[in-house]
């Protein structure tokens, strides 16, 4: 004897509730991924423009933060890869040397490791870096510019109202889509952007 | 009454703490906020010198909204490759031709037989003085980025800063040779070029002289592409080049001294045949901060002239015994 969890027909029905029921939820699934996809690219975070950055100290000494939620960023399709770095080493340095006299940054947060002869890899040392721009100064002077300063999302606490742009003197600091966090010059644009 | 007094005093005092806080808060010293990790580059950059011996004498204002190459012939004309054309002026600064090119020339050069040669990203252009295109070649390599371009008699010479080498051409654009390709197992260390500045140029005896940027040198070469000899050292000081790469241009005076611009500290100075500082000709504060590509010729009368991108001016200087 057929019962009516047997029958076929009942089956079919159940079959097409579960479907809609589905459907139903891969909907509103959507719809959310969606609504969410679009909050986030609405929303903005502060950043820095380098094209504007005069290297000030500020965003070293006015973040709530210590050390600053500033860094420099390292975007080596524009470096020189130079013996003589500009950012690395003070001027009137009389051997190119990794001793501590040398360096141009107050908290050794700079790398520098052999290529080949002659050149260099610098590798900026995060948590040591504390955004002051001696580095990003001497780069832009006397090298491509290839180290800048930007604020790092993953250690900013996104202040409604940035203390650093507050009193920024150059104006550099503006909201941008958070889909996009990073203004960087040139060359690096593309790559830095790719950062989480 | 003291209870009043009490109340005023308290009163006035909380008024004074809040007109203290917004003062602070609006027209506080952020303005003048000291900055302790300063780096002072205009401590690099003195103005005032004994060694400065030329002067500015005069400034021409091209007929371009932007400059990047300059040169002379015999006869003291200058020649200016600025955005889409080239322009011709007699030795006052009167212009006498210009003609168009289809893209931005980026260095430019003459020969003896009356040619212009034009340096345009990835190939050579040869015209007439009429502004007929006689010839155009292709430079070899992937990432060409031509930045001078050199004439002697019948030879041209090419310096290519994305392949980081010379080549050697015949004046109808046969390629002769490559000059200081890296071979390590030659001993040939190759140019160090970190960024677009690489110039090159002919001495006094028809010699080749190329700068090697990345080890701030001057590097002489036989007619076989061999080094014969070198100069330079790096430093901050006037006597010698600053920064990553310099000097960024140069020019040669009729007795074979070597006349240098830098980037990063904007100098022009003079260096004797071999090599030893001569005097300066213009200091950092006579430029713009920052200023790059100040390129250099030297006309017949030993003037030196001197293309300023930022001011958008050719500058000319004058030994000041000469006046």
């Amino acid at each position: 004897m057929e019962t009516p969890e047997n029958d076929p027909k009942i089956n079919r029905r159940k079959f097409i509730a579960n479907g809609a029921r589905a459907s139903v939820l891969i909907g509103i699934g959507g719809l959310a991924a969606l609504v969410a996809k679009k909050t986030i690219a609405g929303q903005t975070v502060w950043q820095l423009d380098p094209a504007k950055c005069i290297q000030c100290g500020r965003c070293a000494t006015n973040c709530v933060l210590t050390p600053s939620a500033v860094k420099c960023v390292h975007v080596y399709a524009m470096c020189g890869y130079c013996d003589l770095c500009g950012g690395y080493f003070k001027p009137e340095t009389k051997t190119l040397t990794t001793g501590a006299e040398n360096q141009l940054c107050p908290t050794n947060a700079i790398k520098r490791k052999f290529v080949e002869d002659p050149f260099f890899e610098y590798t900026i040392d995060e948590p040591l870096c504390i955004g002051c721009g001696k580095c990003v100064k001497g780069c832009g002077a006397f090298g491509n510019g290839s180290l800048q300063l930007q604020i790092r999302h993953n250690i900013c606490v996104r202040c409604n109202q940035c203390s650093i742009a507050r009193s920024c003197p150059a104006d550099a600091f503006s909201r941008v889509p958070a889909n996009q966090p990073y203004l960087l010059k040139e060359s690096g644009q593309e790559e830095n952007n790719n950062k989480k | 009454m003291n209870r009043k007094i009490i109340l005023a005093g308290a009163l006035i005092l909380l008024l004074t703490v809040i007109v203290l806080m917004g003062w602070d808060l609006f027209f506080g010293s952020q303005g003048n906020q000291e900055n302790p990790y300063a780096y002072d580059l205009k401590s690099l950059k003195p103005g005032d010198t004994l060694q400065v011996m030329y002067e500015e004498t005069q400034q021409i204002l091209p007929g371009f909204s932007v400059i990047h190459g300059i040169a002379t012939d015999k006869s003291g004309q200058i020649y200016i490759a600025g955005d889409n054309g080239v322009e011709v002026l007699d030795s006052t600064g009167k212009r006498l031709a210009r003609f168009a090119l289809e893209e931005t020339g980026r260095c430019i050069a003459t020969g003896s037989n009356g040619l212009i040669y034009i340096g345009i990203q990835d190939h050579i252009e040869v015209y007439s003085k009429a502004g007929k295109r006689l010839n155009k070649w292709k430079s070899p390599g992937d990432i060409t980025i031509i930045t001078s371009v050199a004439v002697s008699g019948d030879h041209v010479f090419v310096a290519d800063a994305g392949n980081k080498i010379v080549y050697h051409y015949l004046s109808d654009g046969q390629l002769l040779k490559q000059i200081g390709q890296k071979d390590p197992e030659k001993g040939i260390p190759g140019f160090v070029i970190p960024s677009p500045y690489f110039d090159l140029g002919i001495g006094k005896k028809g010699e080749l002289w190329v700068v090697n940027p990345g080890r701030h040198t001057f590097e002489q070469y036989d007619q076989d592409g061999e080094m014969i000899t070198s100069w330079g050292k790096a430093t901050m000081a006037m006597e010698g080049f600053c920064g990553c790469c310099n000097p960024s241009h140069f020019a040669i005076l009729s007795d074979g001294s070597f006349v240098t611009s830098e980037k990063g500290i904007e100098r022009i100075k003079v260096y004797r045949q071999n090599g030893d500082f001569a005097c300066v000709v213009a200091t950092p504060d006579m430029f713009t901060e920052g200023t790059t590509g100040l390129d250099l010729a030297v006309d017949s009368r030993d003037r030196i002239l001197v293309l300023d991108p930022d001011k958008n001016q050719i500058r000319i200087f004058t030994e000041k015994k000469k006046n």
